[in-house]
């Protein structure tokens, strides 16, 4: 600051705030506090948990790294999303959007940067889950009697990020419509856990529902992505993307419209 | 320069800002005084970008707030000490600030240093602070940009006396060196400490503004005489109002006015003076009494 007195003035033509800037920030923000950074280690250790239970105890002849990777993605699969969730959630609940909207008043580009912080943490999940996999699978094939299987299709990793990606996208949604920690949170598993087995119920039950279900269910969508050949149809993809529409861009486009609107404090 | 042109802003049917204009120049720090409730935090909140106001504008240097880049380098903010994170430590919160404004992190120490935050404490998580300790971290916060103008919500809420008039070099150096700061109080005597101008507001509507001094002037005149009922007789005849305080008088008038009024009638006195202080004190009630939530009562029979 300059000793003399000058008018002050607001330089308009300089830089803004540029946004890896904000995505390193929003990264950084995930695991700052006991909470964030537990919270992600958790995850991997539930991870671990499960890959250590699942080597020491299967059938030999099922013990494969592709079954292996499935485990790790049983677990990545329900704490993942929670991840975005909290990264969107935190700002109001613990008032930070304050100072967060204050320093990047253009609101969609904090938006934008969140999504990215979550997309980058879970993909570092998703690697080191997957080391893990490979790590415990490891260690346990040398105490069990017989060969393990190696092998893994190009198919189920891409599925795996992709259905990963989608949840993470999921929460992300989820957190900007109702802009609360433990409602987004129920609400995310009233979604992964409630949801699937009513709509199960109801297409046993009413059979032209059975039909529609995969066009607007996007659990019931994701389906064909885990079963089977695991390549989806043409159609499969199309209900994925209508029954996406519904549970991802429609909560998202609202909540981002909202929040472009609304009064921070 | 922060300018506020018939800024409006509705909740329902409470009308929480209510056609208000001010300005805050450079090289003076502006009080921004009113009870609770009575628009103040909403009024800086609409500057800051963060509520949209209904009708009028807020510009800061004649932009509004959301268009200026990188907001945190040019105008420094604090609306709520504890709006912050519990479980971050102050060293943290002010890094991240330092690395979303892109800023080196030895301006954290800087800052750090210049609250009188010791390295101990920054590193204790914000949850464990005083109010005092978070008021000196968002103000740390909103100097890190090193910016030319500056918005306080509440800053001495939590300061001790010491505090506040640690805050008052701050602000006044700030201020001579060109800075623009608004800063807020529902505490007459914080703001008499620290403003050059004062902003008085109640029920979302400027009631008075102007400098200090004018306000103080405007406060009227203590006087004490030898004969009270003699000094009270040459005020009316002079036209002059005027109400017992304590041993004398109370009076809107000028101290020059009471002193003409007294000498033509050859009135001896032993104190003539600005009603400062109290005097301003009782215009700030009067000026507010009927905007305030609680009213007035005239004391309590024993």
């Amino acid at each position: 600051m300059s000793t003399t007195t000058a008018p002050a003035t607001v330089d308009t033509s300089a830089p803004g705030v540029p946004l890896s800037r904000l995505v390193r920030v929003e990264v950084r923000k995930a695991f700052d506090t006991r909470a964030g950074f537990w919270f992600s280690t958790s995850i991997l250790i539930l991870c671990a948990l499960a890959l250590t239970f699942f080597v020491s105890f299967v059938p030999i002849d099922t013990l494969t790294f592709t079954n292996s990777t499935g485990v790790a993605g049983g677990v990545l699969g329900y704490f993942l999303p929670i991840i975005p969730i909290l990264l969107v959630t935190s700002e109001w609940g613990q008032r930070t959007g304050l100072v967060t909207f204050t320093l990047e008043p253009r609101r969609s580009r904090v938006v934008l940067a969140k999504f990215a912080a979550g997309v980058i943490i879970s993909l570092a999940v998703i690697v080191v889950a997957f080391a893990l996999a490979a790590g415990i699978l490891g260690i346990g094939s040398v105490f069990r009697d017989g060969s393990v299987d190696w092998s893994i299709s190009g198919h189920l990793i891409f599925n795996f990020v992709l259905s990963n990606v989608i949840g993470v996208f999921l929460g992300f949604a989820i957190a900007m419509l109702l802009m609360n920690s433990p409602a987004a949170i129920v609400g995310y598993f009233v979604y992964s856990l409630v949801l699937p087995i009513v709509v199960g119920i109801v297409s046993g039950l009413v059979e032209w529902f059975r039909d529609l279900a995969p066009w607007i269910e996007f659990n019931t969508a994701q389906n064909p992505l885990f079963t089977g050949d695991m390549s989806p149809t043409g159609e499969e993809w199309a209900q994925l993307a209508t029954s996406g529409l519904i549970w991802l861009v429609l909560p998202l486009t609202f909540g981002v419209l909202r929040l472009l609107k609304s009064e921070v404090k | 320069m922060i300018t506020v042109q018939n800024l409006s802003k509705s909740y329902g049917s409470f009308r929480a800002v209510d056609d208000v204009s001010f300005t805050c120049r450079p090289g003076a720090v502006t009080g921004f005084l009113g009870p609770n409730g009575a628009g103040k935090s909403t009024t800086m909140r609409i500057i800051a970008g963060l509520t949209p106001q209904d009708s009028g504008q807020a510009l800061v240097s004649g932009v509004p707030y959301r268009e200026v880049p990188n907001p945190g380098t040019q105008v420094g903010v604090l609306l709520d000490a504890s709006a912050q994170h519990a479980g971050r430590t102050g060293r943290e919160i002010l890094t991240i600030g330092a690395r979303t404004m892109g800023l080196p992190l030895t301006r954290v120490d800087e800052m750090l240093e210049l609250v009188s935050l010791t390295d101990s404490e920054s590193k204790r998580r914000v949850r464990n602070y005083s109010l005092g300790m978070r008021q000196r971290l968002g103000i740390a916060h909103a100097l890190l940009g090193d910016p030319k103008i500056l918005m306080l919500d509440e800053p001495a809420n939590g300061l001790d006396p010491a505090g506040i008039h640690w805050m008052r070099s701050l602000l006044r150096e700030y201020a001579n060196r060109g800075g623009t700061v608004l800063l807020s109080s529902h505490l007459l005597h914080e703001i008499q400490i620290i403003a050059d101008e004062i902003i008085v507001i109640g029920n979302g509507k400027i009631v008075r503004q102007g400098s200090k001094d004018e306000l103080l002037d405007a406060a009227g005149t203590y006087v004490q005489a030898e004969d009270p009922s003699a000094l009270a007789r040459a005020l009316t005849a002079a036209g002059l109002t005027a109400s017992p305080q304590g041993q004398g008088l109370a009076t809107e008038a000028t101290p020059l006015e009471v002193g003409r009024a007294a000498a033509a009638a050859g009135v001896v006195l032993v104190e003539l003076r600005k009603a400062d202080g109290e005097g301003l004190e009782e215009m700030f009630l009067q000026l507010t009494a009927p905007n305030q939530r609680d009213q007035f009562t005239n004391g309590v029979p024993a």
